[in-house]
C-alpha cells in the first residue's frame, strides 16, 4: 500500500537531547554498514549466516566493521545450509531468551530459511532475519534469484518487512528488534533489496517506525495486573478446590516466570505438570514437579491430570498434544484457570473460568502476595501425598533385563552425569520423547527441542546455537538417525567453530522410530518408508571424517557407563553413536484424538485401572483413588 | 470455508463489520487477508483505503460469524503489529454504514420507464444508457442493494453488478484516529 516515496513520516525519532545521541549520527554510510551498525547497537553479538549475491554488501559490511573492532568483533558463523543458520540462531535465543539473528542471500537463501522462521513462530522464539532481495528495479521480473519472500514470509513469521525506502532502514531493523522481543515473542524477517544495502546516505542513530497500535497494546499487557476482585475470586475457587493442578507452559519460560511459578507452588502447596514446552519451568527434582503431560507424558501427571479438581493453566495453550480430545480433558476439573499473555489463546481451545491476560510471572506474583497477605492456609496434603503415590507407583521405566541396550537406559545413565544441569536438544521422534521424559532440567531454557513444529533436523544446528550462548555449559544433542541426516552437514560446524561443550549422542534404531511406532499400533505393521537397516551411511566415520576426534559407536550394554562418561569428558566436541533396541517403543502413549483415559502404558509401566469418578466429593480423601 | 472455531459455541451467526486503522507499511493489506485465509474467517467485504492522515490506512471488513468468532477475530487482529485500533460495529451502536454498487441491466425496449421510476425510488441514479441497456450507481445500505436488485430482476436481466464493500463511520462528533491519538497523549 505504501509507496517508496516520501514514507520517512513513518519514523519517529525520539525528541530530546541532541548531546546524547548516537556517535555516529550524521556520518555518511552505506545501507549495508547501517544494517551491521544497528545490529550491533540493538545488543548482537553473533550472526548466523551464509553468503549470496543479494546479500554481498552486507556480509561485506560486517567483514569491514571487524577490521575496525578487532576488539568487539561480531561473531560471523557459517553453516553448512542456511536451515542450520536459522535453527542456531533458534538455540541461541530459547538458550538466553535473546534474539538470535541470522542472514541469508535471497532465492534459494530465503527458502531454506523459511522452516526456522515457521519453527519459531510455533514455539514463540524471537529472531531476526536479514534476508537480502534482488534490486528494487529487478523486483516483479523473475529475477535471477527472486522469491516472493514477504508473501512466502509474512504468513509464517510474526513480522514482515520489505524495506523500499533506504531511509527506513535503519529504524526498520530496530523496529524489527522490538517485535521480535515483546508481547508473544517471534521471529521477524527483514527483506532487503540489494541496492538499498548499496545505497548511501545519513545515518541517524535511532528512531523507529510507528507501530502505534501495538506499543499501546503492550504497555497495557505489561502494565496488567491482577485486580483485587479477581485474586479474591482466584482463591475462593482455591479454597472449595481439593486437588489444584498447575499446568505450565513454554510461555512461563518464555516470561522468565519460573522463579514466580516455583514460589507460588511452593507457598500454596500445589503440584504442577508441564508441557513439552515447559520443561524446566519447574525443577524436575521437585517434589512438587508431576513432569510432562499429554500424548508422551508422565502416566503419573497424566493421571494428575485426570484427578484435579483444579486446572490452572500458565503460558500453556491446550494443543491437541495435550489436549487430544478436548472434551475428555481433566474431566473432573470443575474450575478451569488460564494465565496467557495472548488474548486470543484464552478460551480458544477450552473454556476457563478465570482467566488474566498479562505476564505470567507478574500474574503469580500477585496471587502468591495476596495469598499470603490473606493468610490463605489451605491444606493440600492429601493432594499432594496423592501425587507422591502417583509419582512412586506408576513411574516411568522399561524392559531392565534385555540384552538389547535401552534408550531411557542410555538416558538415564547420562542424566546420572549430567544431574540435570546440560544444555540437552534433540532432533524429533522417539529418541526427542525419552529425552523429554528421562532427563532431569533443573532451570528453564536448558531445554531445547523443537515442540509446535517437531521439526527433524533441529537437535545440531541449535546445539550450536546454544554452545556459542553458554560456552561454559555442557550441550547434549540427543539425535535420531532419521533426523540427524537432516542437517548432518551441521556437525561440521561444530568442529569448524570450536563448539567444544557439544556433545552428539546418536540413538541409531535404523529408522524412523517415532513413525515405526505409529505404523505398529495403527496401520498393521506395515512399515511403509521408515525402515533404515538398509541405508548406508556409517555415522561414526561421517563425524570422523568432519573431525570429530571422539567418534564410537556403542553396541554393548556393559560398556554403556564408562563410554558415557568418557563422552562427556571428552575436551572437544563428541559423538557417541549408541546401537539401541529398534523395537523400544514411547510409552507411555495417549493415541491422537484420545483422552488420558484410553492411555497405553507398555509392558513396563504400572497401569491404573480406575480414575477418579465424577461422583468424588471434595470430602473424599484423596488416598483413597 | 467453515471455521472451525465455530463448533465451539454455537450461538447465532450475525454480521459484524469491523473498522481498523493500520499502519500504512508495505504490505499490510495482504498480510491481513492472509489471516483470515488461514484460519478460516468468512469474510463478506474487506475495503482499504486511505485516509485523513497519510501514516494511516482503514480497512473496513464485513463478516459473518457468532460472538466467539468474532471476538477471536478480534484477538487475532490485535496481534498485528500495523494494527492500530479496531472498532465494531454493532447494531446498537449508531453507526453510518454505506455500499457502492454499480448494475448493468438489460430491458425491453418498453419497460425503460418502468426501471427509471423504480430507480427513481430507490434513489439511484442512471449513469450509462444504450438502446438496451442500463447501468445504475446506488448507494446504500445492503439491504436496500438487495432489495434494489431483486426489484430490477423482475423488469430487466442482470448483466452484471460491482460493489465497493462496506465502508461504516460511527454517528456522533468522535472519530476512531482522534479518539486513540487523544487517548495515547493522555496517558
Ligand atoms: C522435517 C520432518 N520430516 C518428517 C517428520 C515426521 N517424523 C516425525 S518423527 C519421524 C522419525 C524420526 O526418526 P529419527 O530421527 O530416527 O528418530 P526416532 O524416532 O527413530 O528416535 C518422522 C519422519 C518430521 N517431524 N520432520
Ligand atoms: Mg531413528
Amino acid at each position: 500500500m505504501s509507496t517508496a516515496t516520501d514514507t520517512s513520516h513513518l519514523i519517529i525519532t525520539p525528541a530530546g537531547d541532541q548531546s546524547v545521541g548516537h556517535p555516529l549520527a550524521g556520518h555518511m554510510m552505506s545501507g549495508a554498514d547501517m544494517v551491521i551498525q544497528t545490529l550491533v547497537d540493538s545488543g548482537v553479538d553473533t550472526i548466523f549466516g551464509y553468503s549470496g549475491g543479494a546479500i554481498l554488501p552486507a556480509f561485506d559490511a560486517i567483514y569491514r566493521y571487524n577490521q575496525t573492532h578487532q576488539e568487539t568483533p561480531l561473531r560471523l558463523v557459517v553453516p553448512a545450509n542456511e536451515q542450520g543458520a536459522g535453527f542456531m540462531a533458534a538455540g541461541y535465543a530459547r538458550a538466553t531468551g535473546r534474539p538470535g539473528v541470522f542472514m541469508v542471500t535471497s532465492g534459494p537463501g530465503a527458502t531454506n530459511a523459511v522452516t526456522p522462521i515457521r519453527d519459531c513462530m510455533a514455539d514463540s522464539v524471537p529472531c531476526v532475519l536479514i534476508c537480502g532481495q534482488v534490486p528494487r528495479a529487478a523486483m516483479g521480473t523473475d529475477a535471477f534469484q527472486e522469491a516472493p519472500v514477504y508473501n512466502i514470509m509474512s504468513s509464517c513469521a510474526k513480522h514482515t518487512f520489505l524495506v523500499l525506502d533506504p531511509q527506513e532502514l535503519e529504524a526498520t531493523i530496530r523496529t524489527a528488534f522490538r517485535i521480535a522481543t515483546t508481547g508473544r515473542p517471534g521471529p521477524v524477517v527483514i527483506d532487503i533489496p540489494k541496492d538499498v544495502q548499496n545505497w548511501t546516505g545519513t545515518f541517524r542513530g535511532e528512531g523507529i517506525l510507528h507501530l502505534r497500535g501495538y506499543e499501546k497494546r503492550w504497555g497495557r499487557l505489561r502494565a496488567s495486573r491482577v485486580s483485587e476482585d479477581k485474586q479474591r475470586s482466584f482463591f475462593d475457587i482455591l479454597n472449595r478446590s481439593q486437588r489444584p493442578l498447575l499446568y505450565v507452559g513454554g510461555g512461563v519460560v518464555h516470561s522468565e516466570a519460573s522463579d514466580a511459578l516455583r514460589r507460588f507452588s511452593h507457598t500454596f502447596g500445589i503440584p504442577g505438570v508441564t508441557t513439552l514446552m515447559g520443561i524446566g519451568a519447574f525443577d524436575t527434582k521437585d517434589p512438587h514437579c508431576m513432569h510432562m503431560l499429554g500424548m508422551h507424558g508422565t502416566a503419573y501427571a497424566n493421571y494428575s491430570v485426570e484427578d484435579c479438581d483444579y486446572l490452572i493453566a500458565v503460558g500453556a495453550r491446550f494443543d491437541d498434544r495435550v489436549a487430544g480430545k478436548v472434551s475428555a480433558f481433566a474431566p473432573n476439573a470443575r474450575e478451569v484457570a488460564h494465565i496467557d499473555l495472548d488474548a486470543a489463546e484464552i478460551g480458544k481451545v477450552k473454556a476457563v473460568t478465570w482467566s488474566h491476560v498479562g505476564d505470567a510471572g507478574r500474574c503469580l506474583e500477585d496471587l502468591t502476595k495476596y495469598g499470603l497477605k490473606t493468610g490463605f492456609a489451605k491444606n493440600f496434603d492429601h493432594w499432594q501425598a496423592h501425587c507422591a503415590d502417583l509419582r512412586a507407583t506408576h513411574k516411568l521405566d522399561w524392559d531392565r533385563e534385555s540384552d538389547r541396550i535401552q534408550p531411557h537406559h542410555v538416558i538415564t545413565e547420562l542424566n546420572r552425569i549430567t544431574r540435570g544441569e546440560a544444555i540437552v536438544t534433540t532432533g524429533v521422534g522417539q529418541h526427542q520423547m525419552w529425552s523429554a521424559q528421562y532427563f532431569d532440567f533443573t532451570e528453564p531454557r536448558t531445554w531445547l527441542t523443537s515442540g509446535s513444529m517437531g521439526t527433524m533436523g533441529f537437535g545440531v544446528p541449535a546445539g550450536m546455537g546454544a554452545a556459542i550462548a553458554h560456552p561454559d555449559k555442557t550441550v547434549v544433542v540427543v539425535d535420531g538417525d532419521g533426523s540427524i541426516r537432516m542437517n548432518l552437514g551441521e556437525l561440521e560446524t561444530l568442529v569448524t567453530y570450536g563448539a567444544n561443550n557439544v556433545k552428539v549422542l546418536l540413538l541409531n534404531n535404523y529408522g524412523d522410530g517415532m513413525v515405526r511406532q505409529w505404523q505398529r499400533l495403527m496401520f498393521g505393521q506395515r512399515f511403509s518408508g521408515s525402515d533404515k537397516t538398509q541405508h548406508s551411511c556409517k555415522f561414526v566415520n561421517a563425524a570422523k571424517a568432519y573431525g570429530f576426534t571422539f567418534s564410537e559407536q556403542l553396541a554393548h550394554k556393559e560398556c554403556l557407563v564408562d563410554t558415557l562418561q568418557r563422552f562427556i569428558d571428552h575436551d572437544s566436541p563428541a559423538f557417541l553413536e549408541v546401537l539401541i533396541d529398534p523395537d523400544a517403543l514411547v510409552m507411555p502413549m495417549v493415541g491422537p484424538g484420545k483422552g488420558y483415559s484410553e492411555m497405553v502404558v507398555g509392558d513396563w509401566i504400572q497401569p491404573r485401572n480406575s480414575t477418579v469418578s465424577n461422583e468424588l466429593d471434595g470430602k473424599t480423601k484423596a488416598d483413597l483413588f | 470455508m467453515a471455521n472451525k472455531l465455530e463448533t465451539i459455541s454455537p450461538d447465532h451467526a450475525h454480521r459484524h463489520v469491523l473498522s481498523i486503522l493500520v499502519e500504512n507499511q508495505y504490505g499490510v493489506l495482504s498480510r491481513i487477508a492472509g489471516m483470515f485465509a488461514t484460519r478460516g474467517f468468512n469474510i463478506d467485504s474487506l475495503t482499504v483505503s486511505a485516509t485523513e492522515d497519510s501514516t494511516m490506512s482503514r480497512m473496513t471488513i464485513a463478516v459473518h460469524g457468532d460472538s466467539s468468532v468474532i471476538s477471536q477475530l478480534q484477538r487475532q487482529l490485535d496481534k498485528f503489529a500495523e494494527v492500530i485500533v479496531i472498532e465494531k460495529f454493532t447494531e446498537r451502536q449508531a453507526h453510518i454504514s454505506r455500499e457502492l454498487m454499480l448494475v448493468k441491466v438489460r430491458h425491453k425496449p418498453t419497460s425503460r420507464t418502468d426501471l427509471l421510476q423504480i430507480a427513481s425510488i430507490f434513489k439511484a441514479k442512471s449513469v450509462d444508457m444504450t438502446p438496451s441497456t442500463i447501468t445504475f450507481e446506488i448507494v446504500g445500505k445492503e439491504n436496500k442493494l438487495s432489495n434494489f436488485l431483486t426489484v430490477l430482476q423482475e423488469e430487466s436481466t442482470i448483466i452484471e453488478t460491482a460493489r465497493s464493500g462496506v465502508v461504516a463511520l460511527t454517528r456522533g462528533k468522535s472519530g476512531l484516529r482522534e479518539s486513540f491519538l487523544g487517548e495515547v497523549v493522555n496517558q
